[in-house]
C-alpha cells in the first residue's frame, strides 16, 4: 500500500508538472494581439479604444486592465509565465525596465526602423525614452504627468484680489525661495488673524486681502501634507531635489559612490524645505502640528488630506495631475480653478552637480513632468503579432480616433502633443501643459535611484524619526542628507 | 468485496490531486528554486549576466540562502516574530481558557455568548487590521486613553512603536483567536468527568487546586492542539501585519519580509525570498514539531 502511494504521488506530480509546463499553441488563442494594461483607472475606457480598434481594422484586440491600485506586477508576471503571453506589456520606467530586459521580454524599439511605427519611435524625444544605456528604446510613453503645489486660484482670488490672480499666479511661480518662505508665513500670520500685510513676489510687492472671504474663511493652515503617505515626500518631494545632481534617471541610475556624495547640498535642501512645509499644517480640525498625529493614516492618509485641502482648509497642496478625480469627487467647483506652481528648495548655486546649464532659478520655477508608464513590445511574440502591436501603437497615438481617446476618454496628456493646440479637460492637466510649452520642466531622476530607496527608506525614516518631531534642528537636516546619501550606496 | 476498499481510490484521487498540483508541486518547484538565482519570469544566469539558457546554469548552490542571513531586515523580522509569537501564544491561550471556562460554568444562554466569541474569527485577516487600526489610531489614541480621558500613554499610538506595536498585533490576534481556541478548550473540558471533581470536593480541594490538579492534566489533549495552532498561526502572521502596521516603525515579521523581498530588490530576488521561505518552514515546522512532542508526553491516558 504504501508502495503504491509513492508511486502514485509521483505520477500525479509527473502530470501536474505537465500541466504548469509552457506549450504553444498559436491557433487556439482567439486573439491577434493582447495588450496588458497596468493603469486600472481608465479600464472601462481602454476596453472602448480596443473595440474602436477591432471595428476600423478587423484585428482581434484582447485587452487586461488590471484592478484599480491592484499591484500590477504580480499580475503581469503571472501572465508572462502562462502560455498566451501579452504582445504589448506595461513597464514603469527604468526600475521595472531591469527585469523586463534582462528575461528577453522587451523588445528594443530601436531595432524597428520600418514603416510609419520606425518613423514614431524615432521621433520619440531622447528625454522621454525608456532606456538603461542611452541607446536603447524600449517603450512607447503612455503619457506625461506633472506634480508641484496645486493651488485654488479662487483662494489667490480673495487673498490678492481678482485682477492680480494671473499676476501673483507668475510670480510665484519665478520667485526665489527666500521671497516663498517669507509668503508662507506671512500666509500663516494672515490665517490666524487677517491683515493687510506685504509680501515680495518676484521682486514686486503684493498686499493681503484685510478681511476674509467666504473661500479663505476656512482656511487653517498653509499646507495640506500627506503625513502618512512616505511616497508623497520620499519619491516626488525628494525628486525635485534630486533634480540639481542628476541629469535624468539613466543619469541617478549609473551614479558611482562619489556622485551620490555630492547630493549632500541638494538633500539639505531637500530637508530644510520639508521642514518648513511641515510647520505650517492644514488639519481637519484645525491647525495642526508635527507629531505622532500626523503620521497616522487616520488623520493624513491620502482621502483625509485630499478633503483637508479640498475643503480649503489649506493653500497649498503637493500633489499630481492623478489627484484630479479625488479633488474633484469632493468638490467639483474648486477642481475647474486649480493651478500648478513649483516646489522651491534653497538651493545654493554649489548645490547644482549638473553640467547642462540647469541652474536654480530654472529649479525653483519648474516643475517635475515624467512618463509614468510605457508600452512595450513582447519580444517573445512571433514576428506577426509583433508587427500587429506595431500598427496597434501607432494607430492609438497618431489616427484621430485614437488620439481622442487618449486626450478626451483617458484625459491624458499626450506624449507627443503640441503645448500650443492641445488641451485635456482637467485643469491640472492644462496647466501642466503650460509649463511644457514654456520649457520650464524638470525630470524624474528619482526612478533612477536604487530598488525601495527614496519612498520605502528614506521616506520611511523620515516619517518614522522626523515627521513625529515638533522641532527640527541643523543636525536633523544634516543627519537626513547623511542617511540618504549612505542608504543609497549601501543598496546599489 | 469490502465497500471500502473498492470505493477508496475514487473518492481519494480529486484530493489527492489537488494536493498534488496546489501543494506539493510548488512545494518541491520552491525547494528546488531557492538555490537557482530565479527572478520569477526567468532564470538568470550570473555567469553571463543575462537570461540563462536552462535551469541548471541558474544554479548559485547556498548564495540566497548565504545572503538571507546577511540581510540585516531578515534577521530582525525574525527576532520580531519570535517576540510577538511568545507574547501572542500566551495571550491567545490565557483567554481562550477563560472564556472556555465561562462558557461551561454558565447554564444559561452560554451558545449565544459561545456565538458571539467566535464571531470574529469570521473576518478576513485583512479585514480585522483595517478594523483595529482605527481602534488603536482614533478610539484609543484620540477618545479611551487620551489625556482627557483615561490618559495612558502606553496605550496610545500603538501602532507607531516597535514594541507597543508587538502587543497591538497581539491584542488584535487574541480578539481574533481566542473565540475559535475556547471551542477546542470547551470540548476538552466537557470530555472530563464531574466525578473528579465531586470525589476532590469530598476530600476538601479549593476550586485552584482542583484547577490545577485535575482540569489542566485532562486537558493537555487541548493544549496541544492549541499550542500547535496559535504556534503556527503567529509565526506565519502576514495580513494583520500588513494592514496594521505595514512594516513600519520596525513592525515587519517574517511572512511580510519574504513577501516584501521581492520589491526590495530590482530584478525581483525571487530566489531568495524562495530560500527565506524555507528556513520559515524549516522554523515553523521545527518548533511545532518539539512543541507537539513535549505536550504529548504530558497527555494522560484514561
Amino acid at each position: 500500500m504504501k508502495k503504491s502511494l509513492v508511486v502514485l504521488l509521483v505520477v500525479l506530480l509527473a502530470l501536474s508538472a505537465s500541466l504548469f509546463a509552457q506549450g504553444t499553441s498559436e491557433a487556439s488563442k482567439g486573439y491577434d494581439i493582447y495588450v496588458y494594461n497596468s493603469k486600472g483607472e481608465n479600464a472601462t475606457q481602454f476596453a472602448a479604444m480596443c473595440a474602436a480598434y477591432e471595428a476600423e481594422t478587423g484585428v482581434k484586440v484582447k485587452n487586461f486592465s488590471i484592478g484599480s491600485g491592484q499591484d500590477h506586477m504580480e499580475t503581469l508576471r503571472s501572465e508572462m509565465n502562462s502560455r498566451n503571453k501579452p504582445t504589448v506589456f506595461s513597464i514603469q520606467g527604468i526600475k521595472e525596465l531591469a527585469e523586463w530586459s534582462q528575461g528577453g521580454f522587451a523588445l528594443d524599439l530601436n531595432t524597428v526602423t520600418t514603416g510609419d511605427f520606425g518613423k514614431m519611435v524615432s521621433a520619440i524625444p531622447q528625454s522621454l525614452r525608456l532606456t538603461n544605456d542611452g541607446k536603447t528604446s524600449y517603450g512607447v510613453p503612455y503619457n506625461v504627468e506633472g506634480y508641484g503645489y496645486i493651488v485654488d486660484r479662487g483662494i489667490l482670488a480673495e487673498l490678492f484680489g481678482p485682477s492680480n490672480v494671473d499676476a501673483v499666479t507668475a510670480d510665484i511661480k519665478s520667485a526665489t525661495y527666500p521671497e516663498w518662505e517669507a509668503l508662507v508665513k506671512a500666509l500663516d500670520a494672515w490665517i490666524t488673524s487677517a491683515k493687510a500685510t506685504t509680501v515680495t513676489l518676484s521682486g514686486k510687492t503684493y498686499t493681503l486681502a484685510s478681511s476674509k472671504g467666504s473661500l479663505t474663511s476656512n482656511l487653517n493652515g498653509v499646507f495640506a501634507v500627506m503625513g502618512a503617505e512616505k511616497w508623497t515626500y520620499g519619491d516626488h518631494f525628494i525628486n525635485v531635489a534630486l533634480n540639481a545632481v542628476f541629469t535624468n534617471e539613466l543619469d541617478a541610475n549609473k551614479a558611482d559612490a562619489a556622485k551620490v556624495q555630492s547630493a549632500k547640498g541638494a538633500l539639505l535642501a531637500y530637508a530644510k524645505a520639508l521642514d518648513l512645509k511641515t510647520s505650517y499644517l492644514a488639519g481637519l480640525k484645525g491647525k495642526a502640528v508635527r507629531g505622532q498625529d500626523f503620521v497616522s493614516s487616520a488623520n493624513f492618509g491620502y482621502d483625509q488630506v485630499v478633503q483637508i485641502f479640498a475643503d480649503n482648509k489649506a493653500i497649498f497642496f503637493k500633489q499630481g495631475n492623478w489627484a484630479f478625480g479625488n479633488i474633484a469627487g469632493v468638490n467639483a467647483e474648486q477642481a475647474q480653478r486649480l493651478e500648478f506652481l513649483p516646489v522651491k528648495m534653497p538651493f545654493q548655486n554649489q548645490d547644482i552637480k549638473r553640467n547642462d546649464g540647469m541652474t536654480v532659478a530654472m529649479l525653483n520655477s519648474s516643475i517635475p513632468v515624467f512618463v509614468p508608464n510605457f508600452y512595450a513590445v513582447n519580444a517573445m511574440a512571433s514576428k506577426a503579432e509583433q508587427q500587429k502591436a506595431f500598427d496597434f501603437l501607432y494607430w492609438m497615438n497618431n489616427s484621430k480616433t485614437g488620439k481622442k481617446f487618449i486626450t478626451e476618454d483617458f484625459a491624458f496628456i499626450p506624449y507627443n502633443a503640441d503645448p500650443k493646440t492641445t488641451t485635456v479637460p482637467n485643469s491640472l492637466g492644462n496647466s501642466i501643459i503650460g509649463y511644457i510649452a514654456s520649457g520650464h520642466i524638470i525630470g524624474a531622476p528619482y526612478n533612477g535611484s536604487p530598488a525601495s530607496w527614496s519612498g520605502d527608506t528614506v521616506g520611511l525614516r523620515v516619517m518614522e524619526n522626523y515627521l513625529t518631531k515638533k522641532t527640527w534642528t541643523n543636525d536633523d537636516y544634516s543627519a537626513i542628507a547623511d542617511y540618504a546619501i549612505q542608504k543609497w550606496i549601501e543598496m546599489k | 468485496m469490502n465497500i471500502y476498499k473498492k470505493w477508496f481510490w475514487p473518492l481519494v484521487m480529486p484530493s489527492l490531486l489537488l494536493f498534488a498540483m496546489v501543494i506539493l508541486y510548488p512545494f518541491i518547484m520552491g525547494m528546488v528554486n531557492s538555490f537557482l538565482a530565479w527572478r520569477g519570469t526567468y532564470y538568470f544566469d550570473p555567469e553571463t549576466g543575462t537570461r540563462a539558457t536552462n535551469m541548471a546554469n541558474s544554479f548559485v548552490g547556498l548564495d540566497n540562502y548565504k545572503e538571507a542571513f546577511r540581510d540585516k531586515r531578515f534577521v530582525s523580522s525574525l527576532v520580531y516574530t519570535v517576540k510577538y509569537t511568545f507574547i501572542a501564544v500566551i495571550m491567545v491561550n490565557v483567554a481562550a481558557l477563560a472564556l472556555a471556562l465561562m462558557v461551561t460554568k454558565i447554564t444559561r444562554s452560554s451558545g449565544l455568548y459561545r456565538t458571539i466569541f467566535f464571531l470574529p474569527n469570521m473576518l478576513g485577516g485583512l479585514a480585522l487590521g483595517f478594523i483595529w487600526q482605527f481602534i488603536f489610531q482614533i478610539i484609543f489614541t484620540d477618545m479611551l486613553f487620551s489625556p482627557d480621558a483615561l490618559h495612558i500613554p502606553f496605550f496610545r499610538y500603538m501602532t507607531q512603536d516597535s514594541t507597543k506595536a508587538l502587543f497591538a498585533l497581539a491584542l488584535l490576534n487574541t480578539w481574533q483567536y481566542a473565540g475559535y481556541m475556547m471551542i477546542i478548550y470547551v470540548a476538552g473540558l466537557n470530555n472530563i468527568s464531574s466525578d473528579y471533581y465531586e470525589a476532590a470536593s469530598i476530600d476538601g480541594s479549593s476550586y485552584w487546586h482542583s484547577f490545577f490538579k485535575i482540569t489542566i492534566p485532562m486537558l493537555m489533549p487541548s493544549f496541544t492542539i492549541v499550542f500547535f495552532m496559535t504556534l503556527a498561526n503567529s509565526f506565519k502572521l502576514l495580513d494583520q501585519n500588513v494592514a496594521l502596521t505595514d512594516g513600519e516603525f520596525g513592525t515587519r515579521m517574517l511572512a511580510m519580509q519574504i513577501l516584501r523581498t521581492i520589491k526590495d530588490t530590482s530584478p525581483p530576488n525571487y530566489g531568495k525570498a524562495q530560500a527565506q521561505a524555507v528556513i520559515f518552514f524549516v522554523l515553523v515546522a521545527v518548533i511545532t514539531l518539539t512543541q507537539v512532542a513535549i505536550t504529548k508526553k504530558k497527555e494522560l491516558e484514561m
